[in-house]
């Protein structure tokens, strides 16, 4: 190896360690921006009811679907069907949701709770 | 420009030899949790000829080898087939500028040039093909794999013309 050579070396792991800095280092600092969240209630394809997520405290109300009253817990960032007047109970069994794009269905009542907002892309592929 | 027949003959040598290690590259599979990273044999034969014939042979060399290598592999005009022409073609005009335009680089210096070269190449071709700069996550990595594997492919070359010095073997190749 000639002096050329080591200045070489030398060079090109520098601006390697540089664009891992610059490249990675962008992420702690200006990490991807996530635009609001919330929860929206609609009953019969009418909004009832919106939620900004998360919520501040542990707050449940009742939602008026078609065989009655239906109780939505909001906890957090994650929000569930504590109650339903329905047979199968399929809402409630399904537990919490908190990420945007999800979606609770209640067919028999008519509910459906659906989380909106921007989601950080898992991937893109064209 | 002339076109001997010893020449011709010799770069079809190199053409086949760059060829061959192309393809045979191809099938060797680098442990690495990335894909891409390549040892890039078939670079050491574009240098040769741009070292022994210039920089215009050399690119002949390193754009018929990368044609054939692709046609034999099967990857004809594939994205692949493109990033490894963008990459040959940057590699080649690096190399052959450090090569005929300065002297303070060894084989080795040039050849890790030449490895990040084709790297860089690759990954704007990449950009272009994806229309995306989210490749550029990439070229850490990319740099980071060029180096030793530039330093391994120009090692070889100088312990080939290390060998020249004694036993002669590229006096063919040049002699008019």
């Amino acid at each position: 190896m000639t002096r050329g050579d080591k200045f070489l070396l030398a060079g090109l792991l520098l601006i390697s360690l540089l664009s891992i800095a610059a490249l990675y280092g962008r992420f702690s600092f200006f990490p991807d921006r996530v635009g609001p969240v919330r929860a929206v209630v609609s009953v019969q394809g009418k909004v009832v009811r919106t939620i900004d997520l998360p919520a501040a405290s542990r707050s449940s109300f009742v939602i008026n679907g078609r065989l009655g009253p239906s109780t939505v817990e909001v906890e957090g960032a994650r929000v569930h069907m504590h109650e339903a007047p329905c047979n199968g109970k399929i809402c409630v069994n399904q537990g919490w949701i908190s990420h945007p794009g999800q979606s609770i269905v209640c067919i028999p009542g008519e509910i459906l709770v659906r989380i909106e907002g921007a989601a950080p892309l898992d991937a893109v592929t064209r | 420009m002339r076109f001997g027949t010893r020449r011709v003959v010799f770069l079809a040598l190199l053409v086949a030899m760059g060829t061959a290690l192309h393809v045979v590259e191809g099938m060797l599979s680098i442990p690495m949790p990335i894909p891409g990273v390549k040892l890039g044999l078939a670079n050491i034969v574009t240098l040769l000829a741009i070292y022994l014939y210039g920089f215009r042979d050399g690119m002949t060399v390193a754009l018929l080898r990368v044609l054939l290598g692709s046609l034999i592999g099967g990857m004809f005009l594939s994205p692949g087939f493109l990033l490894g022409l963008t990459g040959a073609v940057s590699s080649t005009l690096v190399m052959a500028f450090l090569l005929k335009r300065t002297n303070c680089f060894s084989m080795i210096g040039i050849s890790m040039a030449g490895a990040v070269a084709h790297n860089i190449g690759q990954l704007l071709a990449a950009s272009l093909l994806l229309q995306s700069s989210a490749v550029i996550y990439y070229l850490p990595v990319l740099l980071l794999t060029g180096i030793p594997t530039g330093i391994l492919t120009g090692f070889l070359l100088n312990s080939l013309l290390e060998h020249d010095k004694t036993s002669g073997i590229l006096h063919d190749f040049t002699r008019a």
